[in-house]
């Protein structure tokens, strides 16, 4: 049960990773549009992003490669921390 | 036998087009960005046994459910709907093999339409380095295709690649993913329906039907032919059935392709321990400084700085160079050729018209490399990342700052680069803004109203790059301002999203960059030695007749002849701008190029044919030029003014023909003519009126 709650503590949109974080994508949330778009690009749910940097537009890393979205973008992608 | 027909196809960036000029040897265009390419370009390559064969190459994407009109090409032409375009027979189809994972879910799409591909993993390199390892033969057997490690920017691989295309018999995949049940049934009754109703082949039909449960719009899918009235009933009652339930199906078929995708994966990559992957911190940093808020701008505002400097400063001895070389070869030909109507037609109408244009032909050459070594770095995208705020706060998407910066060489290829944003009233606003940056055929205005502003004496460069800056800036900030305003207003809708790749930083590849600019300035003195020329020697002719009575000076002259009279025509409308019926038909005259001002004033202000006048430069003919009451015309103030003008007003006939194609509508090129040219009058009027207030 606790552990339970904490894993909900740690799920949060990706623009709430600080940089350097890590997360595993599990889900995508809003415009569907939006989140098919978003899942071709790499973000499918299970794939494991890191946050490079970034305030407004944020530069993450995704199956091997460098992509940046602006906020309103990153704001659909629903991530678990991860360690390490 | 007609030859076949390939067709190039992969991911944004993954060098398709560099593949392209390798196969074909022709010189597509390439960059280190994402939308380099946004029309389909064909061209014939050879294999070894001299056997023609066509190859297509088509705008990256990321998958066949297109959202945005460069990617529709690549759907389009797969599918065989473009008229203009043969299906195509065969498929190569490129991945960055540093990136497979990613590249993989457009392959399996690709596989779906069920022709014979061929799979190029290219960057081999770069997946080395990134300490990647690909069990090819694993990949070939799992998927029953031909695959191809290659370094296409090397050469390397496209011998086999052309060998694997020259086999009369290609594999077709055997390879299959296991549609989710609960979605199975609906494709296999949209297939169906489509080979009935539609008259779709078979394995068309299945990758159609897919497409169609994959993107929520499916007219979009359909293109210009509906679908069948009974086809969509199936989708509409499918649809209905899963959301009744609850189910995203889109989703579910996207996650079933990605999980095939890390299946295949977890097989053929085979991944060297982190510590290969050593670039990684040094790219983190880069990233991280040239996106920063402060250290970023910092960077980028040197960056233009640097670049509009040198433009001043380089470019300075070859600029003396052929102005001395045009003033020999005029006086050449003014001393060999006897004197006469068409001595007169060749040195004061042509040789004078290309002299005041070829002369900016260094500092055009600096812009465009500059703008080249940029693009092939990696630069131009972290740029973007930075222009993304404010864009948004405009309401533009980031994606707009690769079209607008290519404005800034020309608008006409930043028009064509506004097919990579997938929101239309996003992209009607790029549009309708791009021109506001200053293009190169500007330079040439800025740069001559600069030499007119202090006469005689040499402009310091500083200050020339700092009357530069203003009016770039100017052109900027007025894009932006108005692309507010149209947000607000006449293109109101939601906030874009920027979702765009970060291509590698790469070092430029200088004879990329070289040739690209060679194409650009090969481009500019055709123009000139064409369109320029031609108007220069029909500017000459209107300002030559009708003849005025013998012995009259060569400003009544001009004043009797055609050219005089439109301008003075249109004198009414610009005096309170300052400027005369001379530099009103300089301004008419820019409606078939801008920089074509340069050479009509080189032209009226030379007609006299007088060979002493004819050696003092022009910036010395234009500060000697009066109104009638003997006031000088180009005062500093009229030449800010006229700058102010050729930064707002939109005097371009190509530009034009280019925004009605792209926006298939003649209101917005319209609207774009009226607004822009409006601005500039009504900034001139009041700057103009204020100066002379102020006794400027």
């Amino acid at each position: 049960m606790s552990s339970e709650s904490q894993n909900r503590a740690d799920r949060v949109p990706l623009t709430q990773l600080l940089a350097g974080e890590k997360g595993r994508v599990y889900d995508l949330k809003g415009e569907s549009t939006v989140c098919a778009r978003l899942r071709e690009m790499g973000f499918c749910e299970t794939a494991i992003v890191e946050k490079v940097g970034g305030g407004y537009t944020v530069l993450c890393q995704v199956c091997g490669t460098r992509i940046a979205l602006n906020s309103r973008a990153a704001d659909h992608i629903l991530v678990e921390k991860i360690e390490g | 036998m007609r030859a076949p027909v390939y067709a190039l196809v992969g991911n944004p960036n993954c060098g398709k087009s560099t593949l392209f000029n390798a196969l074909t040897g022709l010189k597509q265009k390439v960059g280190n960005y994402p939308g380099v390419t946004v029309e389909k370009h064909e061209g014939i390559a050879y294999s070894q046994h001299g056997q023609a064969m066509k190859v297509i190459d088509l705008p990256g994407a990321y998958s066949l459910a297109s959202r945005s009109p460069d990617e529709a090409v690549m759907r389009d032409v797969l599918l065989g709907r473009r008229e203009d375009t043969p299906q195509p027979d065969r498929i190569v189809c490129i991945v960055d093999a540093s990136n497979l994972e990613r590249h993989l879910y457009q392959v399996l799409q690709i596989l779906d339409l069920g022709r014979p591909v061929i799979l190029v993993l290219n960057m081999m390199d770069l997946a080395e380095n990134a300490g990647v390892k690909i069990r090819v033969n694993y990949l070939e057997r799992m998927l029953g295709i031909p695959v191809i490690p290659c370094e296409a920017n090397k050469g390397r691989g496209i011998i086999e690649l052309k060998l694997a295309m020259s086999r009369h018999e290609l594999p077709l995949s055997k390879h299959r993913w296991d549609i989710p049940a609960a979605i199975a049934p609906a494709v296999s009754e949209l297939q169906a329906s489509l080979v009935d109703n539609d008259s779709k082949a078979p394995l068309i039909a299945r990758a159609e039907a897919l497409l169609l449960l994959t993107d929520n719009d499916h007219v979009r899918v359909a293109g210009s032919t509906p679908l069948h009235a009974k086809t969509e009933e199936i989708l509409r009652s499918w649809k209905q059935r899963w959301s009744a339930e609850g189910m995203d199906w889109s989703a579910l078929l996207v996650k079933a392709r990605f999980a095939e995708v890390q299946r295949l994966c977890a097989e053929v990559l085979e991944r060297r321990d982190a510590t290969a992957d050593s670039k990684r911190p040094f790219v983190d940093r880069l990233d991280s400084v040239l996106t920063h808020q402060i250290w970023g701008w910092l960077i980028f505002i040197s960056v233009m700085g640097i670049l509009f400097f040198s433009i001043f400063t380089l470019a300075e001895y070859p600029m003396n160079w052929i102005d001395s070389g045009m003033g020999l070869l005029t006086n050449w030909v003014r001393g060999a050729m006897p004197a006469g109507e068409l001595r007169d037609l060749i040195t004061d109408g042509a040789l004078s018209g290309m002299r005041g244009i070829v002369i900016f032909l260094p500092q055009i050459l600096i812009l465009f490399f500059s703008i080249g070594l940029l693009e092939s770095t990696g630069y131009m995208a972290r740029a973007a990342v930075m222009m993304d705020r404010i864009m948004g706060k405009v309401g533009l998407s980031g994606k707009a700052f690769i079209p607008l910066l290519s404005s800034y060489a020309c608008a006409i290829p930043g028009i064509l680069a506004t097919r990579t944003i997938e929101d239309r009233k996003d992209r009607i606003t790029t549009i309708l803004v791009a021109p506001l940056m200053s293009c190169s055929a500007r330079l040439p205005v800025y740069l001559l109203m600069i030499a007119a502003l202090v006469p005689g004496t040499h402009v310091p460069a500083l200050v020339e790059t700092g009357i530069m800056l203003l009016m770039y800036s100017l052109g900027t900030f007025g894009a932006l301002g108005y692309a507010w305003l149209f947000r607000r207003t006449l293109l109101k809708g939601t906030p874009s999203m920027m979702m765009m790749e970060m291509p590698a930083y790469q070092l430029p590849s200088l004879r990329i960059v070289v040739r690209q600019m060679l194409d650009r300035a090969s481009a500019f003195l055709v123009q000139a030695g064409t369109v320029i020329l031609s108007l220069s020697i029909l500017l000459w002719a209107l300002a030559a007749y009708p003849k005025a009575p013998p012995g009259s000076t060569a400003q009544i002259q001009l004043e009797h002849s055609y050219a005089g009279e439109v301008g003075r025509l249109i004198e009414p409308a610009i005096k309170p701008l300052g400027f005369n019926w001379q530099i009103g038909v300089g301004l008419v005259s820019s409606f078939a190029a801008r920089e074509v001002f340069v050479s009509t004033m080189s032209v009226i202000f030379n007609v006299e044919g007088n060979a002493k006048t004819n050696m003092i430069p022009l910036r010395d003919a234009l500060h000697q030029a009066r109104w009638s009451d003997g006031r000088r015309l180009f005062t500093p103030l009229v030449c800010f003014n006229l700058m102010l003008f050729y930064v707002f007003a939109m005097q371009c006939l190509s530009t034009v023909a280019v925004v009605y194609r792209e926006t298939k509508s003649w209101f917005w090129p319209l609207f774009q003519v009226f607004y822009m040219t409006g601005t500039a009058w009504v900034v001139c009027f009041v700057v103009y009126q204020l100066g002379h207030l102020a006794g400027l």
